[in-house]
């Protein structure tokens, strides 16, 4: 179905969207009711404006931000999964001056379901870690400074999420990278959102800095796309794709480059630990989960959709050994520098290098697929895609899950060394349990969602790399298609991170609290509530996945791979 | 198979106790120093309960479903993998997940196990939560138990070797972590040490018997594969004897049978809930499940090319009844009686096995049905009686316990005398004595228990036990090896009845031989309900006995009479009229000396009248009573027996503990110390190799992220060129 932008139809499709920006929109307007008044020019009649003036105590209550933004979060998320759960969305596209903008199908669903979950759980354990204090009585000056922030921090989580649902939507690279930006921008600032803290404000304009340098490279990169062919719209160049240049080359690596730091890919991941231990945990958790799920989206666009090579010709596999090398540098890269990693949350930040890299490795082998080098059907292809889609989405419930943890304990003091972590078992086991889980489930190990995302993702590759050769009898070691080796490495890489995410476990386990943290945890119901939801999920998701796996199916099937 | 219709529900049997576990270990803790009726609920004995009941009411309407069809069931898919075999050039698919496998076995074992522990968490209510010494610990006591119970009932309805094996290791965790519940008491800490260490022995075993046969079969181990006649003829027999072989050593240490017999006494160090879990509900009937489980095996195998490993395991059956009983002679502490009872009584069950197993593999199937059936009505009895005598042993000793600090209270209250736990041993039956009048329930309870276990005519055990003997003989006039066992068992009917009269007798008649003895009086709520459902199960056992229930049980094809009038006639003229001569007399011989010549000797040694004022419930007194007259007409002189070398060498149990102490010292010890230092100056150095140079690597790779935006934006400059580098070269 075709519709034309802000026709009635358009509205019907895109409610839950339309749902984030009137709750973003309430943000700004509600904390400002007040009882002020609109003097008609040159007369004494006063009209009431009510904004402005006098704050009303209810509406100006600091908390109210919060429950409005986790409010509409839901809304829109229930009435995404309602939608798209049980069931084959019908795909709409938005068309204006015949260009297609945006398009709603199971794929930009998903990953609209996947950005509002994380969202939704994060800013639920915000309401805990960036507390309002509606308590009467006087108050010290953090907590009038916390008080005022209130709205600005939803504002920007609301934001993160809008921009993220248009790169899901986009058709067009362009508006693709408004999306991008616009996501990117708002957690620039949610990283350095203490700024009266160092290391919050440094991480933050670091953050920035670099990431205007990536998104400055790729959008050069597009400006070369659109010189090569008159068009940023995805349909236009993937058609085009196999007739073009060098400049078409050089414009990809470019790209490559802008989507590679959004991946946090190696050698572009630099900044990511840095803000990832800068910024307070449950934004850290939105880095690590939707915004890479972000990147991972214009990675699938631009490779598989727009530059997947054409069976057969050499040519069009321009790109397989450069995002081959890019994966096992980065899984090795990010492994490696996390076992040394004394920080839970630049440790959490290596990690989640570990599995952009992973994540590269299953891209590769979708392409080597297409290449022609390996006769397989095509829903190898798409179980590899749909291997991907489904790790990105257990990522939100272990990954954040365990930021989620890291955040409770920021709530009585910062989290920078491992010690920060010593004896929490002992002091809650029921939270110590849950980390120690989500732990586990990073490692991969059964039966949890870790292991089932693991597994899916190299018995793809690794029946990729086979094809269609068992089909002429035996298969010889030497006739596997090289990608096999990325399983392999991804094998051996998953073998060492297992180090690191069960010293975690020892330290919660055995080691004695610090003497700042003997105290009870703070309690925070809803920051409590969401890591509840994540360990739910978490071991869910690994012992019958189905329904999830049926969804990510369906998603990788809307992009038209085979 | 016939039909593999949907049991869905049947997965939850074992997942509600094991849901239940972290439940009450975390919410164990949030309510210290409550009430005490809060109490109850905070220490997870009724959240237990309730989970354990559930898991009850869920198995009996799986039973009434399954009562008389075979059937296998998937029912929970965790995921299915696909790959291509280079061998056979096809596809294999494997699913992951847990199936249920319904046969007239897996009924009666799944009813023992969640009855009993249904039972018995009922029993700990009352047991453990009036106990100052559990207060604060007592919900690791139900979460570990519902642990347990969760890994009996998910052993007993698996579909696979693999679960089955799972399941197994288990309760070994678990009965580590429960018969080390005191674990601030060396004994008790030693004792659990013992018990895992042992088991794991056969454990091992366990382990190389299964991956022989998952090569033996081709990559799987799911009953329903195993079983099929056609495949089990197609492997080579010698091999899967071996396997077979291995797989009973693991059997041998899971139910204590000789030579791995030595952790059950020890693990007397737990609660007393905890010895009546592992020795009637769970633990010591998963290692007879695991034989029981081999019977299609031996039946579709090449004729008689099993038999060896059959005759193995009634000979160790054998040795295991008499050597246990012989040590039961002189056990003054009450559970350790019941202890060596239980491994005499499993070791029947062995016999029982082994002569099935025996007659299956060289194709006397009837007789073999009736030798399999009898083992496991024995089974069904011993796990009712057995479990009915832990909980009434340990009424006792609780009761004493109370006693106890009732007249230490009295006797010494000016000098607050802390220390009178350390001298007064609660479970000695030198102290007791006399409390049949006293505790009227638990007596009751135990009478009709040992009469079970004796194997007195028409009461619970009988009807197994004479089965099982006779099974043996019929063997032993087939294949002459077979006479051991045979006269064993035999023998051990005899030992039986001494042994547990002597029991009964030491603690229930005769004058209370101490003070303590004189206060005892029941009073613990909760404690007196299993008791008296489990005396009406054991004497009704004779109900199921007239139902065919050895029949019904041994074939797992046909039906069963319902019909109790005419099947108990048939049963009794079976038993005491058989036309077949040998085996008529062979029934009275065993009569004989389990019902007379045990006993009267036991009578003679330990009997005597109760005090004066005393008096017994009626069908305990007559017993007391000529007890009392065949004590005094006796004049037995004890010291001579309790003097002789045999006594001295059955009080340290034969020896074994200390042989086995110095094995290990100068063996085993010897060896791990060799061990050590491989471990760690070779594979320690490596490792550490290993760690310190990735962490080195990691320092390195980490000392890139220098902090400084210039040098990040430098190397997003470098991968840029890295990229362009790779297109290059590609294009």
């Amino acid at each position: 179905m075709e519709v034309e932008v802000f026709s009635t139809e358009f509205w019907q499709a895109f409610a839950p969207e339309a749902i984030l920006i009137v709750g973003l929109l309430l943000i700004f307007i509600i904390p400002n009711l007040g009882n002020s008044k609109f003097r008609i020019p040159l007369t004494k009649v006063q009209v009431p404006w009510f904004l402005g003036g006098r704050r009303f105590s209810i509406t100006g209550s600091p908390a109210i931000p919060g429950m409005l933004a986790t409010a509409t979060l839901f809304t829109a998320l229930g009435m995404m999964a309602i939608e798209s759960v049980d069931g084959n969305m019908d795909t709409t596209t938005v068309t204006s001056n015949g260009l297609v903008i945006l398009q709603l199908d199971n794929f930009s669903r998903f990953f609209e379901i996947l950005f509002l979950a994380a969202v939704l759980l994060a800013s639920m354990a915000s309401l805990d870690r960036i507390p309002a204090h509606t308590f009467s009585g006087k108050k010290s000056l953090d907590e009038l400074y916390d008080n005022r922030r209130q709205a600005d921090f939803y504002i920007l989580m609301l934001t993160t999420a809008v921009g993220m649902c248009t790169v899901a939507l986009a058709q067009d690279l362009f508006v693709l990278f408004v999306g991008l930006e616009l996501a990117s921008l708002a957690t620039y600032v949610l990283v350095g959102f203490h700024k009266e803290s160092k290391a919050g404000a440094e991480s933050g304009v670091k953050y920035f800095i670099v990431g205007s340098v990536a998104s400055g490279i790729g959008l050069y990169g597009l400006s070369l796309l659109y010189l090569e062919f008159g068009s940023l719209q995805l349909a236009t160049i993937a058609a085009n794709w196999s007739d073009s240049t060098l400049l078409g080359t050089i414009a990809l690596g470019l790209v490559l480059v802008g989507f590679g730091f959004k991946v946090s890919a190696a050698p572009f991941h630099f900044a990511a630990p840095d803000a990832y231990a800068g910024a307070n945990s449950p934004v850290a958790g939105v880095l690590a989960t939707a915004s890479k799920a972000m990147g991972m989206i214009g990675l699938i666009r631009v490779l598989l959709v727009i530059a997947l090579p054409e069976g057969g010709t050499d040519e069009s596999a321009i790109w397989l050994y450069t995002i081959a090398t890019l994966s096992v540098i980065t899984m090795t890269w990010g492994n490696v520098a996390a076992l040394g990693s004394t920080n839970p949350k630049r440790m959490l930040a290596y990690s989640s290098v570990a599995h952009a890299g992973y994540m590269l490795a299953a891209l590769t082998a979708v392409g080597a697929w297409k290449w022609g080098e390996i006769e397989a059907p095509g829903d190898y292809a798409e179980a590899i895609v749909a291997a991907v889609l489904f790790h990105l989405f257990v990522l939100v419930a272990f990954k954040l899950g365990a930021f989620l943890v890291l955040g409770l304990l920021e709530m009585e003091g910062e989290v920078s060394r491992l010690s920060a972590l010593s004896g929490l078992a002992r002091r809650d086991p029921l939270i110590g349990t849950a980390m120690f889980i989500f732990m586990l489930a990073l490692a991969g190990v059964p039966p949890l969602a870790g292991f089932m995302s693991k597994f899916l993702v190299i018995a793809g590759i690794v029946s990729t790399s086979i094809g269609e050769l068992w089909m002429n009898g035996t298969v010889s070691f030497s006739d596997l298609h090289w990608v096999w080796w990325l399983a392999l490495a991804m094998f051996i890489n998953s073998a060492i991170s297992v180090f690191y995410y069960l010293r975690i476990g020892v330290v919660m386990f055995l080691d004695i609290p610090e003497e700042s943290r003997r105290k009870p945890l703070p309690y925070g119901a809803s920051i409590r509530m969401a890591i509840w939801i994540c360990l739910v999920a978490t071991i869910l998701l690994g012992l019958s996945g189905d329904t999830l796996i049926d969804m990510c199916y369906r998603a990788a099937d809307s992009l038209n791979l085979a | 198979m016939s039909g593999s219709e949907i049991i869905d529900y049947a997965v939850l049997i074992p997942l509600l106790p094991f849901l239940a576990f972290p439940v009450i270990l975390f919410l164990g803790r949030l309510f210290n120093g409550t009430p005490t009726w809060v109490k109850n609920v905070k220490e997870g004995g009724i959240i237990a309960l309730v989970a354990m009941g559930a898991s009850l009411i869920l198995a009996l309407s799986l039973i009434r479903e399954h009562m008389n069809k075979v059937g296998a069931a998937n029912v929970f898919t965790w995921f299915e993998s696909s790959w291509w075999n280079p061998e056979t050039g096809s596809i294999t698919t494997k699913v992951f997940g847990f199936g249920v496998y319904i046969d007239h076995l897996t009924v009666m074992l799944l009813f023992v196990a969640a009855f009993l522990c249904f039972l018995i968490n009922i029993f700990s209510i009352g047991y453990m939560n009036t106990d100052s010494i559990n207060d604060n610990r007592n919900h690791r006591f139900y979460a570990e138990f519902v642990l347990f119970c969760s890994g009996m009932l998910g052993m007993v309805l698996a579909d696979s070797f693999l679960w089955l094996f799972i399941f197994w290791e288990l309760m070994g965790l678990c009965s580590y972590l429960l018969i080390g519940f005191y674990y601030e008491r060396p004994s008790a800490a030693y004792a659990a040490k013992k018990a895992f260490l042992t088991t794991r022995v056969g454990d091992v075993f366990l382990v190389i018997g299964l991956v022989m046969l998952w090569n033996l079969f081709d990559g799987t181990l799911d009953y329903d594969v195993l079983f099929k006649a056609e495949n089990i003829a197609a492997v080579d027999s010698g091999e899967l004897q071996l396997a077979l072989g291995m797989m009973f050593i693991g059997a041998v240490g899971k139910s204590a049978q000789f030579p791995l017999h030595v952790w059950l006494p020890d693990a007397m160090e737990g609660p007393t809930p905890v010895s009546a879990l592992i020795h009637a509900a769970t633990m010591v009937n998963a290692g007879l499940y695991l034989v029981a489980r081999m019977f299609p095996f031996f039946s579709a195998a090449e004729m008689g090319a099993l038999s060896t490993l059959a005759i193995a395991i009634a000979i160790i059956g054998g040795i295991t009844a008499v050597m246990a009983a012989l040590i039961a002679f002189v056990q003054m502490d009450l559970k350790k009686v019941l202890a060596y009872s239980t491994m005499s009584q499993l070791a029947y069950i062995f016999t029982g096995l082994g002569s099935a197993l025996w007659l299956a593999n060289n194709g006397y199937d009837d007789l073999a049905a009736f030798a399999m059936g009898a083992s496991l009505f024995h089974l069904f009895n011993h796990a009712m009686a057995k479990g009915m005598l832990f909980m009434a042993s340990g009424s006792v000793i609780h009761e004493m316990h109370h006693a106890h600090h009732e007249v230490a209270h009295h006797g010494h209250d000016d000098h607050h005398d802390d220390h009178h736990d350390d001298h007064f041993d609660a479970q000695s039956m030198e102290n007791m004595g006399g409390l049949a009048s006293r505790m009227p329930i638990t007596a009751t309870a135990m009478f009709v228990g040992s009469m079970s276990i004796i194997g007195i005519p028409l009461i619970g055990g009988f009807w197994s036990k004479e089965g099982i003997i006779a099974s043996a003989w019929k063997v032993a006039l087939k294949e002459p090896i077979f006479l051991l066992p045979a006269m064993l068992v035999l023998i051990g009917a005899g030992m039986t009845g001494f042994y547990m009269s002597r029991m009964w007798f030491m603690t229930f008649a005769g004058k209370p031989k101490t003070e303590v003895a004189e206060h005892v009086h029941e009073q613990t709520p909760w404690i007196p309900i299993p008791l008296v459902v489990l005396t009406f199960m054991t004497l009704g056992a004779i109900i199921f006995a007239g139902m065919h229930a050895g029949h019904w049980l041994g074939d797992f094809e046909s039906g069963h009479y319902t019909s109790f009038v005419d099947g108990i006639g048939y049963e009794m003229e079976h038993v005491f009229l058989n036309h077949d001569p040998f085996l008529m007399i062979l029934t009275y011989v065993a009569i004989g000396l389990s019902l007379v010549l045990g006993p009267s000797f036991a009578m003679a040694l330990y009997g005597g009248s109760l005090d004066g004022n005393q008096k017994a419930k009626p069908w305990m007194q007559w017993a007391i009573n000529l007890s009392a007259k065949l004590n005094k007409k006796s004049n037995f002189d004890n010291s001579a027996w309790a003097n002789s070398s045999l006594a001295n060498s059955l009080h340290k149990r034969l020896h074994f503990d200390d042989v086995y102490d110095a094995a290990m010292m100068k063996i085993v010890v010897g060896f791990a110390k060799l061990s050590a230092i491989f471990d760690t100056r070779v594979i320690d150095g490596v490792i550490k190799a290993i760690e310190s140079t990735s962490q080195e690597a990691s320092r390195r790779l980490r000392a890139l992220t220098t902090g400084s935006a210039r040098d990040y934006i430098m190397m997003t400059a470098l991968g840029t060129l890295v990229i362009f580098m790779l297109l290059w070269g590609v294009a």
